[in-house]
């Protein structure tokens, strides 16, 4: 079988789900093995510029430079492939939403912010089409190299359309609702092997809510533990304030 | 009276046979992990056991049918050669409750069914269980006695019986009379003994009663009334779909079966996962159709496979009564009430034959 072609993209993120892929330790050879990687501005200065067979994107949508090049970026690749919470779900970039948008520029960039245009924070899906998403906050190493190999073979991978309390159980962790504390874990889709959770961390939604949520029976949980909806929204937001440029 | 069937294991010398049974093979005990939850945990001595303790966050079916298995290892060259798994390790699980081994005692059942599961039957074989029995209820959420099961009725090795400053211990099988004579640390059981037993569960006689208001043989009869109940509407509203109630429940044994490749996509590995009913896609089939949508109905199905169709199969119930699906649901969802609003529900067209 040929090597595919891959190119590694970001926008707007901390690159550090490109660096998760560095982190693979030796399981990074056999990738490396199977692939032929063409455009990876992180580790490599070689350009390539023409037809992917693999196109990663890691990073959000957020101003029309970068709309311009994920419409670039998507007519060279046969297949493209959202990575990690900013690309799949607009991520942490998604809070700048909550704010009117000249403010916050003026914040940031001073007097001249008005060379600085910028959009409403977009997931790459909300763009372009995507043919594979791995979620999280960093990715989960173990699901990045699952769905590659879904990618080399052509069929489709299926997210874990369940909460994450489904893995934290299979590890038996004790929960931390039982602990009293919050956790996002009962509304966002599993996948990630409760990673967070095993380590003594809260679940912070980075993977995003599953498809179909019991917003209200997940509003009596919350009474029933005195958390106010407030501060499980705000949690929310953190990662998944795009959401709402999903819904119809 | 003696029985050679009983012996006696004084407590002072408990530590020492748990140090016997670790050298033996690798052994597991429930260990508190704090927060008031226990997890079946590999122990080499006695301090981390906890003896007295409530229904582990995982029940024994970890050990049985693991949360991820391989089954097959294939290639994919041009013989496309496949080969069968099964790994196990010997173990003893000592400290099961009365409903843990209920729960094996079900699964057993499911996976002798032909054609038989010989991953399951080959692991279970080198597993050696001591059971632990209940002198009192662990907490408010158990329903053992219900489903008969507060009472030890074999599917045990050993049985241990904590008689104050001894445990009466109970030999039930070939393997389980080989531990006792290798540790050599009990002694014969007198009459004294004897009736010390038979009095605990004398007692025990009064302080195990129907959780729930209803003669279990009548349990069936209720599930045939209650299919279409306002009750699974109210849990529809609760129901968060996490699967705890599934996953932490001592008797369900859905799986999942999936096939994954290695980078070089010539070898791969064929394993299974534990799976629920309670989840979105278990019931998704092919052109997006699912065929329990409804958070009311995965949770209806549940109880009935809890309560009405083992029944047919198996000729008893799948609940063991050890609360865990209560404990385990963040929506309160609570297994004695569920069935005590069923009862209530059906009351007006079955009431009579409760008298």
């Amino acid at each position: 079988m040929k090597k595919p072609k891959v190119g590694i993209f970001d926008f707007a993120c901390c690159e550090g789900c490109q660096l998760q892929l560095a982190n693979m330790g030796e399981q990074v050879l056999s990738l490396l093995g199977s692939l032929r990687v063409m455009e990876w501005r992180e580790v490599m200065s070689e350009t390539w510029g023409k037809k992917l067979d693999i196109a990663i994107v890691e990073g959000s949508i957020t101003d029309p430079h970068a709309v311009e090049r994920i419409q670039r970026i998507r007519r060279r690749a046969s297949v493209l492939i959202a990575y990690g919470s900013c690309a799949t779900i607009g991520g942490v970039n998604g809070m700048k939403n909550n704010f009117v948008f000249d403010e916050i520029r003026k914040y940031v960039y001073g007097d001249s912010y008005a060379f600085f245009p910028t959009e409403p924070t977009k997931a790459v899906h909300q763009v372009v089409e995507v043919d594979y998403f791995i979620h999280g906050c960093p990715v989960y190493i173990p699901e990045v190299v699952t769905v590659l190999k879904a990618a080399l073979q052509g069929i489709p991978y299926y997210v874990p359309d369940y909460p994450v309390c489904v893995e934290c159980k299979l590890n038996e962790n004790v929960c931390m609702y039982d602990r009293k504390v919050t956790c996002l874990g009962p509304v966002t889709r599993a996948g990630c092997n409760s990673w967070c959770i095993n380590n003594g961390n809260i679940c912070y939604g980075c993977r995003g809510m599953v498809s179909n949520p019991n917003e209200k029976g997940a509003l009596d949980v919350l009474a029933k533990y005195g958390i106010p909806t407030s501060l499980v929204v705000n949690k929310m937001n953190m990662y998944n304030k795009c959401r709402e440029l999903d819904e119809p | 009276m003696e029985d050679t069937q009983y012996v006696v294991l004084k407590k002072d010398r408990f530590e020492e046979f748990i140090a016997a049974l670790s050298s033996m093979q690798k052994l597991v005990a429930p260990v508190a992990k704090g927060f008031g939850a226990y997890a079946f945990e590999e122990v080499t001595s006695a301090d981390p056991i906890a003896l007295n303790y409530i229904p582990t966050i995982l029940p024994l079916k970890k050990y049985f049918m693991p949360q991820r298995e391989t089954l097959l290892e294939f290639t994919l060259d041009r013989r496309s050669h496949a080969e069968a798994v099964v790994e196990y390790e010997p173990l003893t699980i000592f400290g099961a409750h009365t409903c843990d081994l209920a729960g094996i005692q079900c699964l057993n059942m499911v996976f002798s069914e032909r054609p038989k599961d010989y991953n399951y039957l080959l692991r279970k074989g080198t597993i050696t269980l001591i059971g632990l029995e209940c002198n009192d209820y662990c907490d408010e959420y158990a329903s053992c006695h219900l489903v008969h099961a507060s009472f030890p009725s074999g599917g045990y090795d050993l049985l241990f019986t904590d008689l104050g400053d001894y445990f009466m211990v109970h030999i039930n099988t070939v393997s389980g009379d080989r531990i006792v004579r290798t540790a050599g640390l009990c002694e014969g059981a007198g009459s004294a003994h004897m009736n010390e037993l038979r009095s605990l569960r004398d007692r025990k006689r009064t302080v195990f009663r129907n959780e729930v208001p209803i003669k279990t043989k009548l349990i069936p009869e209720l599930f045939d009334a209650v299919f279409g109940a306002r009750v699974w509407d109210n849990l529809n509203e609760r129901c968060l779909a996490c699967g705890n109630c599934t996953n932490v429940c001592p008797t369900c044994y859905c799986f999942n079966i999936k096939d994954e490749l290695d980078l070089t996509l010539a070898r791969g590995i064929r394993y299974r996962v534990w799976d629920s009913c309670q989840l979105e896609p278990f019931a998704r089939v092919a052109g997006g159709i699912n065929f329990r949508k409804e958070r009311s109905a995965r949770q209806r199905h549940r109880y009935y496979r809890k309560f009405r169709y083992p029944v047919d199969r198996f000729a008893r119930f799948f609940c063991t009564g050890c609360g865990r699906c209560t404990r385990a649901c963040m929506a309160d969802i609570s297994l004695k009430e569920t069935l005590s609003e069923l009862i209530k529900e059906s009351e007006e067209r079955v009431w009579k034959k409760w008298l």
